[in-house]
């Protein structure tokens, strides 16, 4: 019992230190925080009524995030399959699907955010490097839920149809495959839906995309353009989960 | 009396494990008639089974089936497959297939190759996987998917699975321990009742002595990976029965049974 309460103030004292460190090292100061609300009524108002002009930047940034998205989905999936094997636990041995995983593991790790900025450095300002950024950062969760898809194949079909003197390709064809696609196939669309998401950001790094328009626009002071643009994005992502919610439904 | 398989002095460990699965058993499976296996759990009768299917490699002894000898080490040649049937415990049917793909399924070891993994069926496929389908009274339920259906309903399409192959030998692995009393007599008379009526053998293994009783011509207790008893039905003393299923011991436990 002494242990436990010494461990709770412990607990307690450690939240409140970090707490009074980010204020005491951060720019917050109470007359600033109360100041602020009139200025945010004003950066509000601005944003109001949002300008429809922009109506031909919305459309054309929208579908270079919807490209960005597809082309980075692509490119998950190529680099998925093989990654995907080369983690699983039945196809490969533990001296190579451990360190292939761990790989993976490092590769969720990094922001796509960085992954892009990095890539926008690497090969210059536009989609591509939103399109190199989106199939790398992707890979990391796409070729370890490949992997755990093949994992979750139950043997004795296969061992059916081995016994029925189904040949390998066969097998992989009735006995396999069919217990693999419907996972594959919910996974895929499920990381398609995080990529067109986080792509709808990347432009603010200069990869290519919506995000481009939203930051030139606050950044001049185009409140109500950026309003519009705001407003796109939160309709496309509304969207995506329609759509994806009915999908997700099919493949149950 | 011709035999549908014949074991000699045949050995199994199975990989990490002390005593062996298999003890130098010896058995003769006559032709045209039910042999139950019966005995408890971890008497030998899974194994026994998966090397009469050809599924298991790297066992000792001499064993052939429908008159070719198996290889310990390889695989049996693929035209000889479809003749020997197997009925899995756990039915081992693809779930969200429909119940026709999964009789067809059975099909595949007789088609060639290349149709098998790229074609679709042959006209005499879909009969042959059709005619099983009504043998097994579920012609109604082709379109369903698998997961949709109930155990016995399941354990019904493996069979016809099993069917659609045209099997010589039929093997169950423990084909109705998955289901409630009722369901299981059903199964087992369907099972024998096909296998007569096509002239096909069937080995089942059971841990059910009431159920072996009722549907088998010949009995084959195991225990410890050896033959106990070999005996036509009517033969089968209720001695027998509760020596096989007699307590292990505490010196057979920790292994001392090799040297009796």
């Amino acid at each position: 019992m002494r242990s436990r309460g010494f461990g709770s103030f412990a607990a307690g004292a450690l939240v409140a230190g970090a707490v009074l460190w980010s204020f005491a090292t951060t720019d917050v100061e109470l007359s600033r925080l109360l100041s602020a609300g009139p200025r945010i009524a004003d950066f509000l108002g601005r944003m109001v009524p949002p300008d429809p002009t922009v109506m031909n930047e919305i459309v054309k940034g929208s579908a270079e995030t919807l490209r960005i998205a597809i082309l980075g989905s692509l490119g998950a999936v190529l680099l998925s399959v093989p990654l995907g094997i080369l983690a699983s636990e039945t196809m490969v041995s533990p001296a190579l699907y451990r360190p292939v995983r761990t790989l993976l593991a490092f590769i969720r790790a990094i922001p796509l955010i960085l992954v892009a900025m990095l890539m926008v450095g690497a090969v210059g300002l536009g989609p591509l490097p939103g399109i190199i950024a989106v199939a790398f950062h992707a890979t990391g969760m796409l070729a370890k839920f490949y992997a755990e898809a093949i994992d979750g194949v139950s043997r004795a079909p296969i061992a059916a149809l081995e016994s029925a003197g189904a040949g390998s390709l066969a097998q992989l064809r009735y006995a396999i495959w069919p217990q693999m696609a419907p996972v594959v196939a919910r996974d895929t669309i499920f990381r398609f839906e995080l990529n067109l998401r986080e792509s709808l950001i990347l432009g603010i790094v200069g990869a290519g995309g919506i995000g481009f328009y939203i930051q030139t626009y606050v950044r001049s002071f185009q409140y109500d353009k950026a309003a519009s643009v705001t407003l796109a994005v939160i309709a496309m992502v509304i969207a995506i989960e329609a759509i994806n919610v009915a999908l997700r439904r099919r493949f149950a | 009396m011709s035999a549908a398989a014949q074991i000699g002095d045949l050995s199994f460990v199975h990989q990490g494990a002390g005593l062996p699965a298999l003890d130098h058993v010896s058995l003769l499976v006559p032709a045209g008639e039910s042999t139950a296996l019966l005995g408890p759990s971890g008497a030998g009768k899974t194994t026994l089974l998966a090397v009469l299917d050809g599924r298991l490699r790297g066992w000792r002894g001499r064993v052939s089936v429908l008159g070719a000898p198996l290889h310990p080490d390889q695989a049996p040649p693929r035209g000889s497959r479809p003749d020997v049937g197997f009925v899995f415990q756990e039915f081992a049917l693809v779930e969200r297939a429909t119940v026709l793909r999964n009789v067809l399924n059975g099909r595949l070891g007789r088609m060639s190759p290349l149709r098998a993994a790229l074609g679709s069926p042959l006209p005499y496929d879909l009969e042959v996987a059709r005619a099983a389908l009504a043998d097994c009274g579920i012609a109604d339920l082709a379109e369903r998917r698998v997961d949709s259906l109930s155990g016995g309903q399941r354990q019904r399409v493996a069979i016809a699975r099993c069917l659609a192959q045209e099997p010589r030998l039929i093997l169950a692995d423990e084909p109705v321990s998955n289901l409630d009393p009722a369901r299981a007599a059903e199964i087992l008379t369907l099972l024998t009742g096909v296998a007569r009526a096509r002239g096909a053998t069937v080995l089942f293994s059971s841990h059910q002595p009431d159920l072996a009783r009722r549907f088998a011509d010949r009995i084959v207790g195991m225990r410890d990976g050896r033959i106990a008893f070999d005996v036509a039905v009517g033969d089968l003393s209720d001695v027998a029965i509760t020596d096989l299923y007699r307590e292990t011991t505490a010196l057979q436990v920790i292994g001392l049974r090799a040297v009796t």
